[in-house]
This record gives structure tokens, C-alpha cells and sequence, in this order.
């Protein structure tokens, strides 16, 4: 019987092109389904009919994120996706005529706070605690005319799930899902909190963010990514976490946070999509009327800052008393390169499945790690960025097993061409994990919405997979090549204690 | 006939909940008066159910959006079914039910078949069932079912891929101190169920390595059977055609024992307030729990609804007053939960600065406090219930939804209507039940207070919230299970001890001895193969030792002195950790020397019994107790020497076993010492020493132990 099987595979192989037809979920058929539409004030509209269940899902991307922020202000970018819960000057308010001023006051006396604090020579202690007291004075007074969480439970009320947002160091993305007869409150209210935002309980919310921080800090995962990428980025803003530095997150202002918005918050730079129950030529009309209203603006002006060449290797390693992980980044072209498809090939090669590489050599055969991958596009695709190997040890393996493991698999693939049965798989799966992928109203609106902001074309998404289909054997050795060097690298590592002593003596102590 | 459940959604009735004054369609000023029109009818397709005559319940749900078609057999029996002694026996079950591969193909061959298909086959153990799934292309149906058919009934559980499943649980093991999140939940589960209890324990080293080859094959044996299974296919096929599949590959297949139904007491907790100490967080993670209750409870609409104001979603209490208002917490939330045959875990949690700790926990107390005079106003039970309602159609919005639903109530044995029942129950909630779930199940003087975090940190101690009992987290070493009591003296091991005094050089010459410095030159197993070291170690009796080494990084310098213990590399200098330092003391304490000089000392006691054969040697064993610590000797019968010492130990984080060899004896200042050590870990080599020099009581300068004055505390 086993012999048999063996026979049986390579056939299979060989076969398994042809094994996938994409029939009706090609581009052609998803195209008649799909409409798009650009608004006089330049915001994007995408519309797909998925008429399922009576749901819809929608995404709204807006091409900002912790990209644009500097020094001072980092983790403001990642404030608009909490503020986006707090309302409008009709929504969150008691009496947004009263309310207003107060927030104008608690924005006076912090400045007034913040002068003081920042002063490094002649601060006085005692002014400060007054004008800090001040503005916890004026946060009570403003306080007293909020509507607490209200815009999250008009949403909630109308039966709207999964609300939330998400921060990127490239883009911010806000979503939810609605029964589709909730289509013109939705226009509505997202529309609104766009066009008349108000951003009170700001300084609250900071402290809620700071402790979204900490949340990170307290992994060793976190400790160590930050780290990582610290190292790996001198100039580009990746090198940033999104959610910002703690001196930041305890000084950026109110009036920060709305010249970022004045600045960035423009239709031009927003893509909305939904996903479901809809008809376009019924939606199209309510969504322009509502999102029609957003005054246009110009498009804010690319990122000037690229990462300059690295020419040394760089290392970080953290020394914690969790157990060892081990990361390491080359540098390579963001995800508008042409050889953008090669790392996603290489990425698949390395990691997916029981069938990759890593998993194969590292885990199932040299048993020195639990988990092992290689994946394309940290911290972010849009801007060069990193192609990264992660390795996490079973108990008594160190980092350095797992680097050097790693290395021999990143040599295989630099010295050999991968197999046709490998090749054909990368291919396969690709078009499979499209297939995959729409089934789902919200998915499908985070990709398409995330291809459109990203490339300009939602069509992306689908014509990734032939550009996949055209990667050849010869492609992936050369970037392989050209990315996998010395002086290209940055490694990360957390060293057990107990590990690092135990290498490093070697002996037993007796 | 297949009786057809009918979800039928009122969803118009419940639009009228919300249906405020009509207004105007041209108006974009006011989303109150916006109005929403009626749903359209939604009549969720129900998935067809057959029943076999072995008892196999399958659901077939047809869905031809995407060419793809999945299956997912669930079987009786899970991780609370397992044998205490052998818990993570499901879940190395569940990992090698796939990779150890079926009769006719390993699992390296069916990874190689399945992902050149892009399709798969998983495998998995749950708490109370385990899982086999396939997912593939429409046309690769019959080769991939083929797959799903032969794990099910022909598994081959080959025995090389034990270790690795066990590697994969140890690894989990030893990461599982790593978030303070997982180590909250984990302990809450304790307080809550009983830390024995199946719904609490989790997998130990000792536990993990119990488990056998055979214990797998008896598992399937015990449960895999056709009554205890129900298959689930959703996706582009032709029902009839499937059924008739389905009955070709199932149907012959007999009977078996059904599997036991687990009859669980359930106490709750002892209230108190208890405490993990974790050093390396900026944050505390705080949770309330105690027992919730089951959703066959007539209370369980009531409880969803207060459920959802209290502590889920945006607009809830904890999440308005405790983030929003009070910025105390990113994450934060809670409610009475419930589940399907158990009850639940009543839970308030959330994260905090460690300055705000007891600041976040008096928050929780005053939501707590209010819910006794304020259970809900009318507005909180208007919303609840019309965001549940409204949300309603996402419970089965896609084919797939409903399918998984349906499995869901068959395996609990639930009412195939129960989530008709659900709508029609939480329509009726008043305010009257809310009062009633909230005095019958929240309850502060039985609740735990579990707080993960650095207590120095805290901007009051937790003392000020009652007695506090730390838990001790810290996982049991693999020989945890072997590490009993040392055994007691006997005749024998005290005659044996004379003769080891004897071959160290007589009790006299072992008295004088307070201090040797040995010079070595070492060969060490390192991750970058082997490698040679010279060095220098001074042991002084009784806690101190100074070694240091010569190595391509440079000079390195390791010391354990009652006050410190670091070790400098050229790069700084660090504190060793605290199970570093008592592993480099229980070194020096279970030195034969040492151990010599302490023959007569009621905290030192040795037991022999057994000869066994160490190369040429016959060897007597002599298992001693020092200072609480153990190890096994090996003692030549003729000359008294020490010829083999074994060892249990957690280094590096890991559990080994450390065999180390001595020979070639010498005396020195009539003093008999080993002068060749051979070590072992794990059975894999890790180092051996020659000694070049050795003295005994040398001049031992104090700077030896002095930190120098560079070193940075703890981690850079």
C-alpha cells in the first residue's frame, strides 16, 4: 500500500494545477458584482452584493497611520480609532452648546499644565501641581455634559456587532456589521463622526491607551518586538511602535490630535466598503448624500523618509526570565514592488502548513523549536519593510539553535531552486486562499477596502494570485539572494536568564 | 420525513422596539429620525439531519456560494475524561491522531498529499470532545474524504511523532508563566472549579511524559465509535448524493460503548483575596470570579441581558465607568457566565497600572456595591434587550453559522428550536428578572479576588481587601512527580557514608577542609558544538562559590555569596535569577566533601539500598538528602569513591536529568579528589573537565566575590 502511495503523489502533483478551478469566483463574475465610485470631495466608495443573510459589513480605511506621526507625537495616529467611539456635537452630548466651551477650557488648561511640566530649568513644583488641579477642574466640569459611550450604543441598539477599529503603521480602519435594513442610520452615523467629531474625554482616553501600552509591555513578546523593530528601522517610522512612546502618550495634546485630523482625516484618503445585503444603485444614493457631506480636502503628500541601506548586521537581545524566542528581518520592498509576489511565494515555502520548510526542519525534525516561520511584510507592507524568521524554542533549545537552523534553510533556498511540487503547491494554495477568503461579508471588506487604499485598485486582491502564478523557480533564488545577507539583517532575541547563564558557562558549577 | 426546523425571525417584531417617529427621508441632521424599514423575510436554510443505525447523527447543509466543501466529525470524550495522572493525554492525542498518520500512510505523506491540494485534514482534543476536520476543493472530495474516513477508523498513532506532540505540550508548559493574562485565567479556573478539578488541572511535565503510544490507542478505542459522533458537511455538494456517500463509508461500522457522561460536583470558590507575584509587568490583571450557572437554567435570558448592559460591549457599565470615565483600564468587562453542561465562571477582570491596582479593584467593588441598590434603570434593560434582538440574524447569517448551531444543541442535547427559544425568552425579560439573577447569583462575600502583578508597585496593599494567599505558580521540574521526601537514613547508608568518608581520605582530613580551588580545562557542549575552556573555580564551605572561565567571548565570572549572586561577561554584569542560585548551592551541598563534613547532621540523610554496575565497578547506591536537596550516588564498593552522581534538575528552563562520571584519583594535601568528570543531560553530552591543578584551603581573595562596580542591576 505504501508503495503504491508513493507513486500515487508525484501523479497528484503534477495534477494539482488543474485541480483548482476558480470558476465563479474569478474576477470577471466578481466584477459584476462589485461597483465602485469615486465622490466629487474624492472619497471612495466600494460596493459588493453578497445578498446571503439581510447583513451587511462594512470598513472604512483611511490612508493614515502611525506613519505620519514625529517625535512628540507618536501613539496620536492610534487615538483616532478610540475617539471615533466618543461622538459627534449631537451624539455623546447633553448639551454640546454648554459642553463645548468646557472642552475648550479643559484644552486652555492643559496647555497651561503642559508649559509648566516641560520647563527643564526654573519649573515651580507647587505651579504645577495648582494648574495641573486646574485642568482636572475643567476634565469635571467638561465631563458633566457627556453622554457616555453613546455613539457604541446607538450602534449596539440597532444591532450592529463586531464595532471596532484597528491602527497600523500605515492606515486606520474602522468597521462593524448591520442587519441591512439599518443601511441609511449607518450612512449616517458613519458619516457623522467624520464630518462633526468631537474629541472629549481625550485626555481620559490617552490614560486608556497608555494602558493598552502596558499591555504589551507586559509580554515578552511585546517587550521584544519593539525592540526588534527599534533596530531594524533608523530612519523609516516603522522603527515606532504604533501605540506610541510612554513620555508621548503622557504629553501629546487635544490640539495635536485635531491638526492630525484637519490634516489627514481628508475623503480623499478614505475608502469605504461595504459588504452584503445591498444593492449598489440603492446604497450609492444614500451613501453620497451622507458622505457627500465631508468638505474635500487636498491628499496629504507622500512620506519622504525611506529607510537608507542597512551595511551592518544589528542585534538586540533582551535578557528576560521568560523562556527564549528568536526573530531575525532583512529588508526588502514594500508591497507595490514587482517582486512583491516572490516574498509571498517564499513566505508560503517557509511557513505554511506541516509541508514548509521551517516547520519540517526545525520543528518536526530537529525538535529544537515549537513554532517556525517566515513571513513577508513587518511591521507594515505598504513602505519597504522586512521579510522576518521567527523561531519560538522548546524547553532547553537557545536561540542561537534555531538561528542556525534557520540559516541552513535560508542557504538551501539561495543555493537551490525549490522543487516543481513545491512550486505548483505555493501556486495552488494561493488561488485556493482566495476562494477561501470570500466567503465572508467583513473579510471581504477589510481586503478589498485594504487594496484599494494600498494599491489604488481593489482588483489587486485578485490579481495577486497570477502574479503568484507567474513566479518562477529562478525568481525566487534571486530575491532570495538579494535580501538574505549579513549586513541586511537585524536579530532579535530573548535570552532566558537561566539560558544565558547555562550557554555561556557551559559547565555544571559543582 | 426529516423534521425541518424553522428559525422563523420575527426580526419585524423586534424593528418595532426601536421604531421611533417617522420622519422624512430627506434629512441628514438627526439619526433619530432615520427610519429603518422592515428587514426582509429571512428563513435560515436548516441543515438536513440523518441518523444512522449505528447512532451516527450527521447534518448535511448544502451552500453553493464557494466550490468548497468542509466536514467536521465531533466525538464524545475529551481532556476532562483523561486519567489526572496522564492530563495532556487528549491533547498529544489530538496532535498525533493527525501526524502519526493512518494505516497505510504516514503523516509526512498525507502533509504532502493534502497541502499540494491546498486542502486539509486537522485533528484536535477539546475539553469535552475531540474534532477531526476536513476542508477542501469541490473536486478533491473524494480523495480528501478518503483521508477524514481512514483517520477516523484506521489511525495509526506511529511513535515517532510522540515526542514531538509532547515537545509541542512541554513547550506550552514551560511559556505558560510568560502573559499575565493566561496565568490569571488559569488560576481563576482553579479558585472557581477546584485546582483538581477537570475543568481546572492542567498538563505537568510529570503528566505529559506518562502519556504512552498505547494510552492513544486506547483512547480512540474507548470513544471513537459511530453513536458518539456527530459528522457535520456544509458546503457545494448535492445532499442526496452525499448521504448515500456518507452511508457507504459509516454505515457498516458497528456500535460501541458510549461515552461516559462526566458527573462533576461544583463548590465554588473559598472567597478571599489571592495573589501571583510576577516581576515583569508594568500592569496588574485583576479578576472577581465564583461560580455562573448553566443555559438550560430558566435564568439564562435574564443573565444574557444583564449580561450585556453590565459587562459586555461599549455601552456596559464596566466598560463606561471603569475605562471611559475613570481611564483605569484598556481592557475590561465581565458577567455571570454560563455554558451548555456546566455552570460557568461569574467574572469581572481587567488590566490596571500597577499604581491603580487597588484603585481599579475599589471601582469593581462600587459597581458591585450599586448593583444591589440599582440591578438596571429601564433604559439599560430597553437597550440590552434591543441589541440583542436587533443583533439577532448574526447568529445565522451564514449556512455555515446555522450548521454549527444546530451540532451545537444535538451534542449538549439541547432543543433543536433553542435559539427560537432564546429570542422568544429574551423578550420577555423585566426588570423583575434582573433583580432576581443579580441577588441569586452576585454575590461579593463569595467571590475570589485574584490579582496578577508586582506588589511593590501597588498604590496600596492588597492586605487592605482581606487576608491575601499567595499562589505559588512556579511549574513543577519533571522529576516533580519522582521528587517525594528524601528517603530516611538506614544502617546501610550510614556504613556506606563511613566508607565514602574513608575514600575522600579519612574524617579527619575531610574536617580541615574549608575551601578548594581546582584549575581545569573544560569541554563544553555549547549550540555552537563543542567547545574548549580553561578555568578557575574557588567552592568555599558553606555558600560561596567564584568561578570563573576563559572563553572566545572573553573572560567570563559567575559567584554565589549569601548577599549576591551575578555573573559578568564583557558585555555587564547581571544578577542570576533565584533558581539559578539555589541550583549552583544545591551543587555545593551535594558535594561529597561537604556532605562528608555534615555526615552526622540531622538535615543530611542517607539511605541505600540496590549495586548496580558502573563500567567495570560494582557500585553501591546511597540515596542522599542535603539541605533538602537529592541526588543519588554511586559508590564503589572497594575504594569508597563517589563513581557516578544523578541528578534531577530544571535548567534551562527545562526538565534533565544530569549524570556525571568521576575518575582518575588523586590525592592532594591527603585529600583524595577526582580528577576527571564526564557530565551528561538528558543522556546527550554536555560537558567533561580535566582538573590541572587542585588546592585545598588556598588564600581566597575576598575581591572574588566583590560585584564590580560597573554592573547594571538587572536587565539592560
Amino acid at each position: 500500500m505504501k508503495k503504491l502511495f508513493r507513486i500515487v503523489v508525484p501523479v497528484a502533483l503534477a495534477m494539482a494545477s488543474l485541480a483548482v478551478s476558480v470558476r465563479a469566483q474569478d474576477l470577471a463574475s466578481f466584477e459584476k458584482r462589485t461597483t465602485m465610485k469615486v465622490l466629487p470631495n474624492g472619497l471612495t466608495v466600494i460596493v459588493v452584493e453578497r445578498p446571503e443573510a439581510p447583513v451587511f459589513s462594512f470598513f472604512t480605511h483611511v490612508d493614515v497611520g502611525a506613519d505620519r506621526e514625529y517625535p512628540g507625537i507618536t501613539g496620536l495616529a492610534h487615538m483616532f480609532e478610540h475617539m471615533a467611539f466618543k461622538g459627534t456635537d449631537t451624539i455623546g452630548t447633553g448639551d454640546y452648546a454648554k459642553e463645548k466651551p468646557a472642552l475648550g477650557e479643559v484644552e486652555r488648561k492643559y496647555q497651561a499644565y503642559l508649559r509648566e511640566r516641560e520647563k527643564s530649568v526654573g519649573r515651580d513644583e507647587k505651579k504645577l501641581a495648582e494648574l495641573e488641579e486646574a485642568w482636572q477642574q475643567a476634565m469635571k466640569e467638561a465631563q458633566k455634559y457627556v453622554k457616555e459611550n453613546e455613539f457604541g450604543k446607538i450602534v449596539e441598539e440597532n444591532g450592529g456587532v463586531g464595532l471596532n477599529a484597528f491602527t497600523s503603521n500605515e492606515e486606520t480602519g474602522y468597521h462593524y456589521s448591520f442587519p441591512s435594513n439599518r443601511i441609511e442610520v449607518w450612512a449616517y452615523l458613519e458619516s457623522d463622526r467624520f464630518l462633526h467629531p468631537v474629541f472629549r474625554e481625550f485626555y481620559k482616553e490617552r490614560d486608556v491607551v497608555h494602558e493598552e501600552r502596558r499591555l504589551s509591555e507586559s509580554s515578552p513578546f511585546g517587550r521584544l518586538f519593539e525592540q526588534f523593530s527599534g533596530a531594524a528601522f533608523i530612519a523609516h517610522p516603522y522603527g515606532r511602535p504604533v501605540v506610541g512612546w510612554p513620555s508621548d502618550l503622557e504629553s501629546f495634546s487635544e490640539t495635536d490630535a485635531e491638526n492630525f485630523y484637519k490634516k489627514y482625516y481628508v475623503p480623499a484618503s478614505m475608502v469605504v466598503t461595504l459588504v452584503g445585503d445591498v444593492k449598489a444603485s440603492e446604497v450609492l444614493p444614500i451613501v453620497e448624500k451622507y458622505f457627500g457631506r465631508l468638505p474635500a480636502g487636498p491628499k496629504p503628500e507622500p512620506l519622504r523618509t525611506i529607510e537608507p541601506p542597512q551595511n551592518a548586521e544589528r542585534i538586540v537581545i533582551l535578557h528576560e526570565t521568560s523562556q527564549p524566542v528568536f526573530i531575525e528581518g532583512y529588508h526588502k520592498p514594500g508591497a507595490r514592488d514587482k517582486d512583491d509576489a516572490d516574498y509571498d511565494a517564499l513566505q508560503d515555502l517557509m511557513s505554511n502548513g506541516r509541508t514548509s520548510r521551517l516547520y519540517r526542519s526545525l520543528v518536526r525534525d530537529k525538535k529544537i523549536a515549537a513554532f517556525s516561520g517566515g513571513f513577508n511584510g513587518f511591521p507594515g507592507s505598504k513602505y519597504p519593510n522586512l521579510f522576518v524568521f521567527f523561531a519560538v524554542s522548546t524547553p532547553g533549545h537557545t536561540p542561537d539553535e534555531t538561528r542556525d537552523a534557520i540559516h541552513a534553510e535560508i542557504e538551501r533556498v539561495r543555493k537551490e531552486d525549490i522543487t516543481d511540487e513545491e512550486l505548483q503547491m505555493i501556486k495552488t494554495r494561493a488561488k485556493a486562499d482566495l476562494i477561501r477568503k470570500l466567503g465572508d461579508n467583513q473579510g471581504l471588506a477589510f481586503q478589498l477596502g485594504s487594496a484599494q487604499s494600498l494599491y489604488g485598485d481593489w482588483r489587486e486582491l485578485f490579481r495577486h494570485v497570477d502574479d503568484i502564478a507567474k513566479v518562477s523557480k529562478a525568481d525566487i533564488r534571486r530575491v532570495a539572494n538579494a535580501t538574505f545577507v549579513e549586513s541586511n539583517r537585524t536579530v532579535g532575541m530573548i535570552e532566558s536568564t537561566q539560558l544565558a547563564q547555562a550557554s555561556a558557562a557551559g559547565k555544571e558549577t559543582k | 420525513m426529516i423534521p425541518r426546523q424553522r428559525i422563523t425571525v420575527a426580526l419585524s417584531v423586534t424593528l418595532c422596539l426601536l421604531a421611533s417617529a417617522p420622519a422624512s427621508h430627506g434629512q441628514a441632521t438627526d439619526w433619530r429620525k432615520i427610519q429603518a424599514p422592515p428587514l426582509h423575510a429571512f428563513h435560515p436554510q436548516e441543515p438536513r439531519r440523518v441518523e444512522l443505525p449505528n447512532g451516527m447523527v450527521i447534518f448535511l447543509q448544502e451552500d453553493h456560494e464557494l466550490p468548497l466543501i468542509r466536514g467536521t466529525a465531533e466525538i464524545r470524550g475529551g481532556s476532562l475524561n483523561e486519567p489526572a495522572e496522564k492530563v495532556g493525554l487528549v491533547q498529544i492525542y489530538g496532535e498525533v491522531w493527525r501526524t502519526g498518520g493512518t494505516q497505510s500512510k504516514t503523516g509526512d505523506q498525507l502533509d504532502d498529499y493534502l497541502e499540494a491540494h491546498a486542502a486539509k485534514v486537522e485533528t484536535s482534543g477539546g475539553t469535552d470532545h475531540t474534532t477531526v476536520t476536513w476542508d477542501c476543493m469541490k473536486e478533491n472530495l473524494d480523495d480528501v474524504f478518503k483521508v477524514f474516513v481512514e483517520l477516523l477508523r484506521n489511525p495509526e498513532f506511529r511513535e515517532d511523532k510522540l515526542p514531538l506532540a509532547k515537545n509541542q505540550a512541554d513547550t506550552s508548559i514551560s511559556r505558560r508563566n510568560d502573559d499575565p493574562f493566561e496565568i490569571a485565567f488559569r488560576e481563576a479556573a482553579k479558585l472557581v472549579y477546584g485546582a483538581g478539578s477537570p475543568y481546572a488541572r492542567v498538563p505537568e511535565y510529570a503528566t505529559v511524559a506518562a502519556v504512552t503510544r498505547q494510552d492513544l490507542l486506547t483512547w480512540h478505542e474507548r470513544y471513537v465509535h459511530p453513536n458518539n459522533i456527530i459528522l457535520g458537511v456544509a458546503g457545494d455538494f448535492d445532499s442526496a448524493k452525499m448521504e448515500a456517500t456518507l452511508r457507504e463509508a459509516f454505515e457498516s461500522w458497528p456500535k460501541g460503548p458510549a461515552a461516559a457522561k462526566l458527573d462533576a460536583a461544583f463548590e465554588g470558590p473559598k472567597p478571599g483575596v489571592y495573589f501571583v507575584q510576577k516581576d515583569d509587568v508594568t500592569a496588574s490583571t485583576v479578576q472577581m470570579v465564583d461560580l455562573g450557572t448553566r443555559r438550560d437554567n430558566p435564568d439564562y435570558y435574564a443573565i444574557d441581558v444583564f449580561n450585556e448592559f453590565f459587562g459586555g460591549g461599549f455601552s456596559s457599565r464596566l466598560f463606561s465607568n471603569i475605562r471611559s470615565k475613570k481611564g483605569l483600564a484598556y481592557a475590561v468587562g465581565g458577567g455571570i457566565g454560563t455554558d451548555f453542561d456546566h455552570p460557568g465562571v461569574l467574572r469581572l477582570f481587567l488590566g490596571t497600572k500597577s499604581k491603580t491596582t487597588a484603585a481599579a479593584l475599589d471601582a469593581f467593588l462600587a459597581e458591585l456595591n450599586e448593583l444591589k441598590t440599582n440591578p438596571a434603570t429601564p433604559e439599560e434593560l430597553k437597550k440590552a434587550k434591543e441589541s440583542i434582538l436587533n443583533s439577532f440574524v448574526f447568529r445565522f447569517d451564514s449556512k455555515e453559522k446555522v450548521l454549527r448551531e444546530r451540532m451545537t444543541y444535538e451534542f449538549y442535547g439541547y432543543p433543536a428550536d433553542f435559539l427560537e427559544r432564546y429570542q422568544a425568552g429574551i423578550e420577555k425579560v423585566t426588570q423583575d428578572d434582573i433583580t432576581r439573577v443579580v441577588s441569586r447569583y452576585v454575590h461579593r462575600d463569595r467571590m475570589a479576588v485574584l490579582v496578577v502583578g508586582k506588589a511593590s508597585d501597588f498604590d496600596r496593599p492588597l492586605t487592605s481587601f482581606g487576608p491575601v494567599t499567595a499562589l505559588d505558580v512556579s511549574i513543577p521540574p519533571p522529576g516533580g512527580a519522582k521528587k517525594t521526601e528524601g528517603k530516611a537514613t538506614n544502617s546501610e547508608g550510614k556504613a556506606l557514608m563511613s566508607k565514602v568518608i574513608e575514600g575522600l581520605g579519612g574524617a579527619e582530613k575531610v574536617r580541615e577542609v574549608k575551601a578548594f580551588r581546582e584549575k581545569v580545562k573544560l569541554k563544553v557542549q555549547t549550540p555552537q558544538g563543542e567547545m574548549s575552556l580553561d578555568g578557575e573555580g574557588y567552592s568555599v564551605f558553606p555558600d560561596r562559590v567564584a568561578e570563573r572561565m576563559t572563553t572566545p567571548m572573553g573572560e567570563m565570572a559567575m559567584v554565589v555569596t549569601p548577599d549576591a549572586s551575578f555573573m559578568s561577561m564583557p558585555t555587564g554584569t547581571r544578577d542570576l535569577p533565584g533558581p539559578q542560585k539555589d541550583r549552583m548551592l544545591q551543587e555545593l551541598w551535594t558535594d561529597p566533601l561537604f556532605v562528608a563534613q555534615h555526615a552526622e547532621d540531622p538535615k543530611f540523610a542517607f539511605a541505600a539500598g540496590g549495586i548496580e554496575k558502573i563500567g567495570d565497578v560494582e557500585a553501591n547506591i546511597l540515596d542522599v538528602t542535603a539541605n533538602g536537596s537529592q541526588v543519588r550516588w554511586f559508590v564503589d564498593s572497594k575504594t569508597g569513591h563517589v563513581v557516578r552522581t544523578v541528578a534531577q534538575t530544571a535548567e534551562m528552563g527545562a526538565p534533565a536529568e544530569v549524570v556525571s562520571d568521576y575518575s582518575d584519583w588523586r590525592a592532594v594535601q591527603g585529600v583524595i579528589f577526582p580528577f576527571k568528570e564526564t557530565s551528561t543531560r538528558n543522556g546527550q553530552f554536555a560537558s567533561s573537565e580535566e582538573a590541572v591543578e587542585i588546592e585545598v584551603n588556598p588564600a581566597v581573595d575576598p575581591k572574588l566575590f566583590e560585584k564590580p562596580a560597573t554592573s547594571g542591576g538587572g536587565n539592560p
